[in-house]
């Protein structure tokens, strides 16, 4: 997938992002219910992709000791970001200090796939709804396990390979095109994170239906998440008129009680980043124990 | 710019330190000879964002 449209649909899909996006909502809500039964207590927090910040008051209210740092490909989700959740100004702040604390947010712009932070430098990474978007995933797992702390969590969601199904159907045999993005299986998912050098990896998928009046309403739903850009192997050039009667023609076949549905198939994981003793390139790290021996003390240790 | 999170950013190619030039708002790494921008007190840590260093800029 291309870097740079997916970062222009996001960039222009900022503004409208948290009202179309309840289903993103809804995910972080489920996403942040399964870390109920982790035994963590993370002193640094990395919300990987975090969007205009739906995980932000998810991830002070579990962890409000935690500093949070949200990452994003697009600078104006980010400030979006900040204008919801970020540190008071003026009399807000002084309104602040007489409210609990809220976990400080640090915001920085960057890709997934090239994470700007050192290793073993973060103790949790969220990821909701991100991954999907990314080309390289063995290589983005590898840059996340690299700044785990060993020990810490990597807990994210994404899209599954039955997501937009109905989409998929309706433009199958209008053209050659592809239309609409390939989704990775959960199960090699699941592989990929142990190749990465995780532990324990768990996973779990669900399908969520979303219905909608039309066609249209549909696709500029999917268009304000920023996704409509990014579909793999878009035919150049805009959808003739007959084609967009064929689509919308197939698509109607699949209307049930008034409304059309579209399909997500979401995948929830989480796995443990274990012990580093091999680089991401695999090269092995042996450690040198050298004994300290301690000279001109005799017993008494 | 966060000083705690000064102390773990890296550069997003090569993962080596980065210096911080307050009065240009740039965060450069030597090794790749790249500044990458802080805009609105936000880095920009993309390379596609990032200035190039001339040869002759002493960093």
């Amino acid at each position: 997938m291309d870097k740079r449209a997916i970062r222009a649909a996001f960039e222009r899909a900022a503004p409208h992002y948290e009202q179309a996006a309840q289903l993103q909502q809804e995910v972080a809500r489920r996403l942040d219910e399964r870390l109920e039964v982790m035994k963590i207590a993370p002193a640094l927090i990395l919300d990987a992709g975090c969007g205009t910040g739906f995980g932000v008051p998810l991830l002070r209210a579990r962890y409000p000791e935690a500093r949070l740092i949200g990452l994003d490909l697009a600078l104006a989700m980010l400030k979006q970001t900040r204008a919801r959740h970020g540190q008071a100004r003026g009399w807000r702040a002084w309104l602040s200090r007489l409210t609990p604390h809220a976990s400080p947010l640090t915001l920085v712009c960057g890709d997934i796939e090239r994470l700007p932070l050192a290793r073993d430098s973060v103790d949790l990474v969220w990821s909701n709804l991100t991954l999907q978007w990314v080309g390289d995933l063995p290589a983005t797992l590898r840059e996340v396990h690299r700044v785990i702390r060993p020990g810490g969590l990597f807990a994210f969601s994404t899209f599954g390979p039955d997501t937009l199904k109905e989409l998929r159907q309706a433009f199958a045999g209008i053209d050659g095109y592809a239309h609409v993005n390939r989704f990775i299986d959960m199960h090699d998912i699941g592989d990929m994170l142990v190749y990465a050098g995780f532990a324990h990896p768990v996973m779990e998928m669900e399908m969520i239906t979303l219905t909608y009046a039309d066609l249209r309403t549909m696709l500029r739903e999917l268009k304000a998440i920023g996704a409509d850009t990014v579909l793999e192997g878009r035919r150049p050039g805009l959808m003739g008129r007959q084609m967009w009667q064929r689509l919308s023609d197939n698509y109607e076949r699949l209307r049930r009680d008034g409304r059309l549905p579209a399909t997500f198939e979401v995948i929830y994981g989480h796995a443990w980043a274990g012990r580093k003793d091999k680089l991401e390139d695999g090269r092995q790290v042996i450690e040198l124990k050298i004994q300290h021996r301690r000279s001109g003390q005799r017993g008494g240790g | 710019m966060d000083a705690k999170l000064l102390e773990i950013l890296v550069c997003p190619l090569c993962k080596g330190p980065l210096t911080y030039k307050k009065e240009a708002q740039e965060l450069i790494c030597k090794a790749d000879r790249l500044a990458y921008p802080i805009r609105d007190g936000i880095p920009v840590m993309l390379e596609e964002e990032a200035r190039r260093l001339p040869a002759e800029e002493e960093v």
